[in-house]
């Protein structure tokens, strides 16, 4: 027998699973109010499209998330250089940064509220701190870690503080940060995402919080699979990034 | 060129080289042999300011910029192209681009990688990498070149070739080298003057051999020289503890 290709074995499995849960529902096995067939969830998805109910609050939370990316790379990658460089620095940011990373960092998002109010702001913060973190450690340990033989190497060949950092150290951070590009991807629609669901007027969150309220199932489901195939979309660019700006380990 | 007299250098409290003296005269090919672990490079380390030492000096007639110093690694970096590793040390220098890209492709035609210059790397072969390494050392011509067993990693076909072009490169320019090798007829073969450093911690040096072999040198001929297995004996002696190895000539 001819072994089928990698997709189409997955295309195969996908398919099996919404033909058995659409049998379960419609067969009466599962209850559709609890789990609702996926013909009822794509009628629901549709809908949202059509009536185009749905661009004003995926774009709220594409702002706050996109926002808090560039935010939260931009201070990661500062703070971390700053600390790796700077002893002093590092005394100061590493055990907050520590402190940040061993909470669950969603836990900020009714202070946030409660500080910056239900718009934008408490949403952009919250993405903003979730990715920092993430890449303050990234870069932190990139530049503490970078190989110390690049480093005398470029030294010995007569390169200063400044030419180390362009030639070795933001290169080989370069690598640490793109390796957790795409969690930070998904650490900013958290961010999004769970801002919205704690306060808000419009975004993801806020509909999935209504969905949730009212118990509508088909929405609510509706709304995940919006929210994965989002960050699964992101996902491929930064695979695009990442290929790009680091040619020479995919050579 | 280059004088060391009591040179001390430590990791921790005790030191690994304890007062070490050796000179390397201009023009001079010089080696420095050892057990591992006696502190041959951190010698070099040493000389190239990558090493404080605890005691002891160190003159050099020649800049530190005059200084080149090839690695047991290549240590290319990964991200930078051949062109563009061999070419940094001319970019730190911040000399004009169209003198880098020239003196970059006559030393990639020189150690035998033109056409290789766009690739990473990655993709070069371990004897093709050194050579990209010896070119962005050589390329900045240095008077004084320090190496650390550069070829130790690679077969003996390449390595033999490898070494014979470096030798050759070194007589036609009138190169000062110190290399730092645990290989006794590699020493001999390429040097003018081999010291021996004695087994650490406190290594010191135990042993200085002067050789008479003739120049230029055939790295496979020069075996067949008489003085050859002399010379590579007393080396074993010196490093054996022997009671005749104290300041042998050939």
């Amino acid at each position: 027998m001819t072994r089928l290709p990698k997709g189409a074995r997955r295309a195969l499995a996908g398919l099996t699973l919404l033909v058995v849960w659409e049998t379960l529902t419609r067969t009466g096995m599962v209850d559709p109010f609890y789990l609702p067939a996926p013909t009822t969830v794509a009628a629901v998805l549709a809908e949202l499209v059509a009536t185009g109910e749905i661009w004003p609050h995926l774009g709220a939370t594409a702002l706050a998330a996109f926002a808090g990316l560039l935010i939260g790379l931009l201070l990661g990658i500062a703070l971390g250089f700053a600390a790796a460089l700077f002893p002093f620095v590092a005394e100061l940011l590493e055990p907050v940064m520590i402190l940040l990373n061993a909470i669950p960092r969603v836990i900020l998002a009714p202070l946030f509220v409660i500080w910056l109010g239900i718009g934008l702001a408490s949403k952009l913060a919250l993405a903003t701190v979730l990715v920092a973190v993430l890449i303050f450690f990234a870069v932190y340990n990139g530049v503490r870690e970078v190989d110390q033989r690049l480093v005398e190497r470029v030294r010995t060949l007569g390169g200063g503080q400044s030419v180390l950092v362009r030639e070795v150290y933001v290169p080989s951070v370069t690598a640490w940060v793109l390796g957790n590009f795409k969690v930070a991807v998904g650490f900013a629609f958290t961010g999004a995402v769970v801002g919205e669901f704690v306060a808000s007027s419009r975004g993801l969150g806020y509909l999935l919080q209504f969905a949730q309220s009212t118990y509508n199932t088909s929405l609510t489901i509706a709304l995940i699979i919006v929210i994965m195939g989002c960050v699964l979309a992101l996902f491929s660019l930064a695979s695009r990034l990442e290929r790009r700006l680091l040619a020479w380990r995919y050579q | 060129m280059l004088r060391i007299r009591d040179l001390s250098v430590g990791y921790g409290e005790e030191p690994v080289l304890d007062g070490v003296s050796l000179e390397v005269g201009t023009g001079r090919f010089v080696s420095l042999v050892g057990p591992s672990g006696s502190g041959k490079t951190s010698v070099l380390r040493a000389v190239t300011s990558l090493l404080e030492p605890l005691g002891g000096t160190i003159d050099c007639d020649a800049a530190p910029t005059e200084v080149g110093f090839l690695f047991q690694d290549d240590a290319l970096l990964p991200w930078r192209t051949v062109a563009q590793n061999v070419g940094l040390g001319l970019r730190i220098r911040n000399l004009p681009p169209d003198d880098i890209d020239r003196r970059v492709t006559s030393w990639l035609e020189r150690v035998g990688l033109t056409g290789l210059g766009s690739r990473y790397p990655a993709q070069l072969s371990g004897g093709q990498r050194k050579r990209a390494a010896l070119a962005q050392v050589l390329v900045l011509e240095p008077r004084l070149l320090l190496m650390d067993e550069p070829f130790a990693s690679l077969d003996a076909i390449v390595r033999t070739r490898l070494t014979q072009e470096l030798v050759t490169w070194v007589e036609k320019d009138g190169l000062t080298v110190m290399l730092v090798t645990h290989d006794l007829e590699e020493a001999v073969s390429v040097s003018d003057e081999v010291y021996v450093l004695g087994q650490g911690p406190r290594a010191d040096v135990v042993a200085a051999l002067k050789l008479a072999l003739p120049r230029p040198r055939d790295l496979l001929q020069v075996r067949q020289h008489p003085e050859f297995p002399a010379a590579v004996n007393g080396l074993w002696q010196a490093l054996t503890g022997a009671p005749d190895s104290e300041q042998k000539e050939s």
